[in-house]
């Protein structure tokens, strides 16, 4: 596999406990950056789905006047989806139902400043 | 004049008697080309007086041009045409809740509600109705009447019901650092507010800008095997937004300053969650 700018962001984040993937993706248009996901992944579909999530976030929060977003989460019966964006760019986490979430939103709001 | 407009007008000028009069029409009427749309409409009809499309849109016209007795006629002739159409029961809804015969007016979007249960606006009329109708008690409110004062019973009805969706959630938030807002389908508020630090309520743009988000929420989720979905987060700098489902189409939003600790936003958006359902639910 091959180093990127991202490799780091994305191993720091997939060593968590019940990771199933990381993905940086573009929030314009929901084409994948780079990505480490487990077999089964839909990778391509995860990317713009996600996208689509943190874009309506964004809106909102200007719609709001609530200034630049941050961590974004949906949670779901099995698993979570997570993520945090500077500029274009999102790192998008997808974890088990047991992943420890709050250390996720740690090491991604952390990780979020390599997003250039 | 859009290339809709001009594409359709071309169809219908090589074909006379096609049926594209309907969709000229309704571009022409949704662009508030009311006069043009009449005329389109009217000319189609003398062509297809049987055609019961063609008289919803005529009835949808007469509806935008205030004309709501002739809109209630046309509908009526729908119906005679074609009893099950969607469109002429919510139509004909309408109407008569326009003029306060609120007990028909449940009737018809009861009917249409239950042939087309996705459709928002259907829902949202039918929610109104029912809750007018509890705040008259079951009585007729006809639009006509009056108290004496200049307000007509309708009129206070729909003043209580406002107020009521308005105030839907204040309870449960008190004078914290935080907002709610319950929205409809379409992104639409159904209930709540969303008042900004200067006073501003932005409650319909901040539902625009959420419209869909159920479906991307669910599709998600889905995609990945991960079940139903129960909430999103998202933080920002100043604030915490928190929104779940609510029954089968609505969405329910709670934000708080960031200094309210994220458990409690969440424990706040359960409390409105049932609180939306219960109100939604009293009258489904």
């Amino acid at each position: 596999m091959s180093t990127t700018q991202f490799t780091g962001l994305i191993s720091a984040l997939t060593r968590q406990r019940g990771v199933l993937g990381c993905l940086v993706v573009s929030e314009r248009d929901g084409i994948i950056v780079d990505a480490d996901v487990q077999a089964g992944v839909d990778a391509a579909a995860v990317a713009a789905l996600a996208a689509a999530l943190y874009r309506r976030a964004r809106l909102c929060s200007e719609a709001a006047g609530l200034s630049r977003v941050g961590f974004l989460q949906l949670e779901s019966e099995r698993g979570h989806i997570c993520a945090a964006g500077r500029d274009d760019l999102v790192a998008v986490v997808i974890a088990e139902t047991g992943a420890p979430v709050a250390q996720l939103r740690t090491v991604i709001l952390q990780s979020v400043d390599s997003l250039v | 004049m859009s290339d809709d407009i001009r594409r359709l007008s071309d169809e219908l000028a090589r074909d006379p008697s096609s049926l594209v009069f309907i969709q000229l029409g309704e571009e022409l009427r949704r662009t508030g080309q009311l006069d043009l749309a009449l005329r389109v409409a009217l000319r189609g009809l003398e062509r297809h007086p049987h055609d019961a499309d063609a008289h919803d849109l005529l009835a949808r016209i007469h509806v935008d041009r205030n004309e709501l007795t002739a809109a209630f006629d046309e509908w009526d002739t729908v119906l005679k045409l074609a009893p099950g159409h969607v469109g002429a029961r919510k139509g004909v809804g309408y109407v008569l809740f326009k003029q306060g015969r609120l007990t028909e007016a449940e009737r018809y979007l009861t009917q249409a509600s239950a042939q087309n249960g996705a459709d928002p606006s259907i829902a949202t009329a039918l929610h109104m109705v029912r809750r007018m109708l509890h705040f008259t008690d079951g009585a007729e409110a006809q639009a006509a009447s009056s108290d004496g004062n200049g307000a007509t019973p309708l009129a206070e009805a729909g003043r209580r019901v406002e107020e009521e969706a308005r105030r839907l959630f204040a309870e449960i938030l008190g004078e914290g650092e935080q907002t709610a807002l319950l929205l409809d389908a379409s992104g639409l508020v159904t209930a709540g507010l969303y008042v900004t630090e200067d006073g501003r309520d932005v409650g319909q743009e901040v539902g625009a800008s959420l419209a869909g988000i159920r479906e991307d929420a669910a599709r998600a989720a889905e995609h990945l095997g991960l079940g139903a979905w129960s909430s999103v987060t998202f933080e920002t700098d100043v604030a915490t937004v928190a929104m779940a489902p609510v029954l089968d189409d609505s969405l329910v939003l709670v934000a708080a300053a960031r200094s309210v600790p994220l458990g409690l936003v969440r424990r706040v958006l359960q409390q409105c969650g049932r609180r939306a359902s219960a109100w939604l639910g009293a009258t489904s």
